[in-house]
């Protein structure tokens, strides 16, 4: 039922190009039969910008349906737990860029609330309210991991071999470098603690690669090397620590009731992040006071990053919340 | 006889949850109806029927999650189109969907006549 003529000269290689607009998973299971379509549709429209633009659109969904950000699994292979896996996934990523911004800019605040007296200003509102959310979504993100690791544990396979390793090298690492780095943290020696100076000194530490300095290399040039090594490293330790967690959650077998925990665990942390924002909003807002608790250009990049990772995160949340699992659904 | 048995036609809600899919949706599994069909075939079905075409994008969109609720299923075959057809369910969803269509088309020319003599 092709069309006579036959397809013009290009139309297969128009229509690969047209392809690449999908996911992988997409085009090995649609690929083949898609790419007739498309041949045949140039045979009959060899000119079509709305033909263009409808498979650049398809594409954008499949994609964002592929990385857990849209409702529907990419293929039918992936319906149930895979696309719910797929959404937490990408709840847990933007959740981190959002926990490790969040930390420079409270880090901030914090070193500024030991060493100033700040009481009844919008930084000290914003350091109380960011404080009290910050410990919250890490309650929150502990309460979420551990049942997951627990079940990873307990169903562990081979596939699972490399992301674990990778996870727990990356999270030593980090973890040992916030510690070491974190002796240098400025609101040691200050005198209104707010929160246990350990944590805050650890969140300091590892969220210094969020600074200002990068912009200004003399300033940087007089940091210690090994603190400049660490400002570099730990963002790529980070990512690498986010992306093993992501991928276990991918690859891992979970039951359908824990997947429908986490979702719920998603969106409670949402809320808890939307009012850590709102307190982050209201000082940058304000521009701050003092030398201690100003708000500069990189604290108001820094709040339109977390309020773009809290919408992609809040959108993942929603996206593994309506997934729906046959009642007899495995873990496949 | 489609092979499709995942559940009985009768108890569909139709297209509900398809949110803005609902119409490719109805087009498609209209199409499927009288049956099968690979992707082109189901293109020129449509426009013939509807006056609709349904572009490349559109299309598959739909029969993935067409075929991922189960209301379509992909024929085996060697050549490179793969035909489509319709499953039990959603022979059941197709129904249920153009009969709640019926009732409100009902209504509206029913209200076109009273108040505006046509019909």
């Amino acid at each position: 039922m092709s069309p006579a003529a036959g397809p013009p000269e290009g139309a297969a290689s128009r229509a690969a190009r047209l392809l690449r607009w999908y996911p992988r998973a997409w085009r090995d299971r649609y690929g083949a039969e898609f790419t007739e379509l498309l041949i045949a549709d140039i045979a009959e429209r060899p000119r079509s910008r709305a033909r263009t633009l409808d498979v650049a659109r398809g594409g954008i969904v499949a994609r964002l349906a592929d990385a857990g950000l849209a409702g529907g699994p990419v293929v039918p292979a992936r319906a149930g737990t895979a696309s719910a896996r797929a959404s937490l996934s990408a709840l847990a990523c933007c959740g981190a860029v959002f926990l490790v911004v969040g930390a420079a800019l409270w880090s901030q605040l914090t070193i500024g609330w030991q060493w100033s007296d700040s009481a009844g200003t919008p930084a000290a509102l914003a350091t109380t309210v960011t404080s009290a959310a910050m410990i919250a979504l890490l309650a929150l993100a502990m309460t979420a991991a551990l049942p997951v690791l627990l079940a990873i544990a307990a169903n562990f396979t081979r596939q699972l071999i490399i992301p674990a390793a990778v996870l727990l090298t990356a999270t030593t690492l980090l973890f040992a470098g916030g510690r070491h780095f974190g002796n240098g943290w400025p609101g040691t020696g200050g005198h209104r603690g707010l929160v246990p100076g350990g944590l805050a000194a650890f969140e300091w530490a590892t969220s210094l690669s969020v600074s200002a300095y990068w912009a200004h290399p003399g300033a940087l040039a007089a940091f210690p090397a090994a603190e400049v090594a660490w400002m570099a490293a730990s963002p790529l330790l980070l990512a690498v620590t986010v992306l093993a967690a992501a991928t276990l959650v991918r690859r891992a077998e979970l039951p359908p009731r824990l997947l429908a925990f986490e979702a719920r665990a998603g969106l409670a942390a949402c809320a808890v992040m939307a009012v850590f924002l709102v307190g982050c909003g209201c000082w940058v807002a304000t521009g701050g006071q003092r030398s201690l608790f100003h708000a500069g250009v990189i604290d108001v990049a820094g709040v339109a990053v977390m309020a773009l990772a809290l919408a992609l995160a809040r959108q993942a949340a929603r996206t593994a919340g309506a997934v729906s699992f046959p009642r007899d659904a495995d873990c496949s | 006889m489609p092979k499709g048995n995942r559940s009985d036609p009768g108890e569909s809600k139709g297209l509900t949850g398809f949110g803005r899919y609902a119409g490719p949706a109805t087009l498609i599994l209209s199409s499927l109806a009288d049956g099968a069909k690979h992707g082109y075939a189901l293109t020129k079905d449509v426009e013939s029927f509807s006056g609709v075409r349904l572009s490349p994008g559109t299309l598959y969109e739909a029969l993935a999650r067409l075929e991922s609720q189960g209301l379509i299923e992909a024929l085996d075959t060697d050549d490179r189109r793969r035909p489509y057809q319709l499953t039990a369910a959603g022979a059941g969803a197709l129904k249920a969907h153009l009969d709640a269509q019926r009732r409100v088309a009902e209504v509206g020319l029913r209200r076109l006549a009273g108040n505006w003599g046509t019909a």
